[in-house]
C-alpha cells in the first residue's frame, strides 16, 4: 500500500503536524464507554479491530518520516534516550529481525529485506525507501551496522520501544528507545522491575491490576502478541513530552483557553503491544503514539461527545497524575459545545465514514 | 523502621545474619545509632561473630562482640575500600548495611560492582529520612534533602521531590516544580527529617 508521507511536518517549534481526514478516521479512539478507569485491557494483537491501525502489527502512517526525524533531533540533544544494558544484545537482534521482517512483509513498496540465511552470520540487506537507507550487514555482528542493532532499527520506526528481560518471575526494563514518552524517564526507570516502574500510577495497584497484568505477561507466547491502549492529553502536537524536557513544554499547559483548546489540546493515545522474542525470551514493548487535536476528534460527533463525558467524570487522582489539572476546565468548556447529551453507542468505532 | 507505600522503594528490614553464609560484612553508619545500638548489633551477630567483619563509618566506640571493627571516616571510604578489596567476595558472602537511605544505596551500589548480588545484601534503614534526589533535567544529584521542594545542586531549578525511587541511582526523582508557571513555588516544608 502507498502512503502519502508528510516529510516536512514538525512536532516542535511551529508544530506543523496535522492529521489528514483519513488519519482522523483511523485514529485509535480509546473510550468505548462514557467513563474511564484502569483495567487489564489486554487483548490478542490480531490483524483486525475497530480501527485500521490494527491491520498491520507495526503500523506505518503518513507521519512516519517526520516522526523519525523528530526522534533523531531528540537523540542528538539527549543520547540517553536510548539505553541498553549490556546483557541485552541477543534481544537487540531479536528486535531488529522482528521489525525488519514485519515492515518488509506488510509494506513491500517502502521496505525490503533480503536474507542469505536466517541464522547469525548470514548477510542481510535492508532497504528503507522513505528514509533513503540501504544497508548490508551480517546478522549477529553489531560491528557491521552504524550503531547497535536496537538503536539502528528503532531510529527507523514510529513509537517508543522498551525491552523487558524476564527473570525471577518478573520483568525488568533493561533497554529502551524513548523519545515520545508521556512524561516518564528512561534514565530513571532503566533496570527497574515491573512493579517499580509502575510505582507512581495511582489507584491501579490497589485493585490488583498490575499483579494480574504481570502474571499474564510472564506467560506471553512466541507468535501471539497482545495489545492494549493507554492515553493521556498533550498540549500542542509534541512527541517529546519527557520529564527531561518538561521545562520547555510545561508552560504550554498554562496557555489553554476555551477558545484555543480545539487546536491546542490533543488526545494522545498509545497503542502498546507486547511481543515474546525468540532467542532472548525477553518481551518487546512497542509504544506507538497517535495524536489528534480536539478539533480533529470533534469532527467525529460520537468521539467529541464521548471525550467530554470521559473527561468530566475522570477521578481526580487520574486528572492529577496525567497532568491535566491546569487546563482541564478550558478543554471541558470547549468540548461541552460538542455534547448534546444524547445516548452514545458502546464501542470505539467512529460510526461515520466522512467527517463533519 | 521505615514504612512506606511507595511502590518503587525497597522494603527495609532489621538485619538478620544468614547462618549458612561463608563470610559476613557489616557496615554501619554510626551517626544513626541509638544508644546501645552497637551492643544490640553485637547480640544479633553473635552466632556468626567468628566470621564477621565490621566497618563502622563515622565516630564510634567499639564494643565487644563485633570483632575488631574497622573505622572509616565517611561513606566515600566504604566505596573506595570495596573497590580496592583484594580479599575478594564470593557468592557465599553476605553484606549487611545499616544507615540512612542514601548511605544504604551508596554502599549497595559499590558492593554490586564488586560482585554482590541482590540476594547477598541486606539493608536496614536507620536515622534520618533524608533523601538523595536525582534531577530529571540536568541528571545531577542533590544530597541530604529533607524538604518537599529543593533547589537542584546541579542546575538550580526548584525540584519537587517525587515519591518514586530508583535503586540503580539510589535516589528519588526530582522534577521542576514551577515548569508550568515559572516562579510559582509552593511553600517549602520539612517532610523528610
Amino acid at each position: 500500500m502507498s502512503i502519502a508521507f508528510k516529510p516536512e511536518e514538525t512536532f516542535r517549534g511551529d508544530y506543523s503536524y496535522r492529521n489528514s481526514d483519513a488519519a482522523i478516521l483511523r485514529f485509535p479512539f480509546p473510550f468505548p464507554e462514557d467513563k474511564y478507569m484502569y483495567s487489564v485491557n489486554i487483548e490478542p494483537h490480531v490483524r483486525s479491530g475497530p480501527s485500521d491501525v490494527y491491520l498491520r502489527p507495526f503500523d506505518v502512517d503518513e507521519h512516519y518520516i517526520a516522526e523519525c526525524r523528530d526522534r533523531a533531533i531528540t537523540l542528538e540533544r539527549d543520547p540517553g534516550r536510548c539505553q541498553v544494558l549490556p546483557h541485552m544484545m541477543l534481544a537487540q537482534w531479536d528486535t531488529l529481525e522482528l521489525l525488519m521482517e514485519n515492515l518488509s512483509a506488510d509494506y513491500p513498496e517502502h521496505f525490503t529485506l533480503t536474507k542469505e540465511g536466517d541464522d547469525f552470520g548470514s548477510r542481510w540487506t535492508w532497504t528503507n525507501r522513505p528514509l533513503g537507507i540501504e544497508q548490508s550487514f551480517i546478522f549477529g555482528d553489531a560491528a557491521t551496522l552504524p550503531c547497535e542493532p536496537f538503536e539502528y532499527i528503532t531510529r527507523q520506526a514510529q513509537g517508543d520501544f522498551a525491552i523487558c528481560d524476564q527473570r525471577d518471575d518478573n520483568l525488568y526494563m533493561d533497554a529502551g528507545m524513548v523519545t515520545s514518552q508521556a512524561d516518564w524517564s528512561l534514565e530513571f526507570d532503566v533496570g527497574m522491575s515491573f512493579m517499580e516502574w509502575h510505582g507512581p500510577v495511582p489507584l491501579a495497584h490497589q485493585t490488583g491490576v498490575f499483579e494480574r497484568a504481570l502474571k499474564y505477561l510472564l506467560m506471553l507466547r512466541l507468535g501471539q502478541p497482545v495489545r492494549r491502549l493507554n492515553w493521556t492529553m498533550t498540549i500542542n502536537p509534541r512527541l517529546d513530552t519527557s520529564p527531561e524536557s518538561f521545562p520547555e513544554w510545561g508552560t504550554d499547559r498554562a496557555s489553554v483557553t476555551p477558545d484555543n483548546a480545539g487546536q491546542k489540546v490533543h488526545l494522545r493515545v498509545e497503542l502498546q503491544t507486547l511481543w515474546r522474542l525468540p532467542r532472548s525470551n525477553a518481551i518487546l514493548f512497542p509504544i506507538r503514539c497517535y495524536l489528534a487535536s480536539l478539533d480533529d476528534l470533534a469532527r467525529v460527533p460520537k468521539w467529541g461527545a464521548r471525550l467530554h463525558r470521559v473527561l468530566s467524570t475522570l477521578p481526580p487522582q487520574l486528572v492529577e497524575y496525567k497532568g491535566l489539572t491546569r487546563y482541564l476546565p478550558a478543554a471541558l468548556a470547549w468540548l461541552s459545545r460538542h455534547d448534546d447529551g444524547r445516548a452514545l453507542p458502546v464501542g470505539t468505532e467512529a460510526g461515520v465514514s466522512t467527517l463533519s | 523502621m521505615l514504612h512506606s507505600d511507595i511502590k518503587s522503594r525497597p522494603t527495609y528490614r532489621a538485619l538478620e545474619p544468614d547462618l549458612a553464609a561463608a563470610g559476613h560484612l557489616l557496615v554501619v553508619e554510626t551517626a544513626t545509632l541509638q544508644p546501645g545500638g552497637l551492643a544490640n548489633l553485637a547480640d544479633t551477630f553473635a552466632p556468626v561473630a567468628a566470621k564477621l567483619h565490621t566497618w563502622l563509618v563515622g565516630e564510634a566506640q567499639a564494643v565487644p562482640g563485633l570483632g575488631k571493627p574497622w573505622q572509616l571516616p565517611a561513606v566515600a571510604d566504604v566505596v573506595d575500600a570495596l573497590a580496592c578489596a583484594t580479599r575478594g567476595y564470593g557468592i557465599g558472602d553476605r553484606l549487611y548495611v545499616q544507615g540512612t537511605e542514601p548511605f544504604l544505596w551508596s554502599v549497595a551500589t559499590a558492593a554490586a560492582i564488586v560482585g554482590f548480588g541482590p540476594g547477598q545484601i541486606q539493608l536496614c534503614h536507620a536515622g534520618s529520612l533524608q533523601r538523595r534526589v536525582w534531577c530529571t533535567h540536568c541528571h545531577g544529584f542533590t544530597e541530604q534533602v529533607t524538604t518537599n521542594v529543593v533547589p537542584c545542586a546541579g542546575c538550580g531549578r526548584h525540584l519537587l521531590v517525587r515519591d518514586h525511587f530508583s535503586r540503580r541511582l539510589g535516589a528519588f526523582m526530582g522534577v521542576m516544580v514551577d515548569a508550568e508557571a515559572p516562579g510559582e513555588i509552593p511553600a517549602i516544608e520539612e517532610v523528610f527529617a
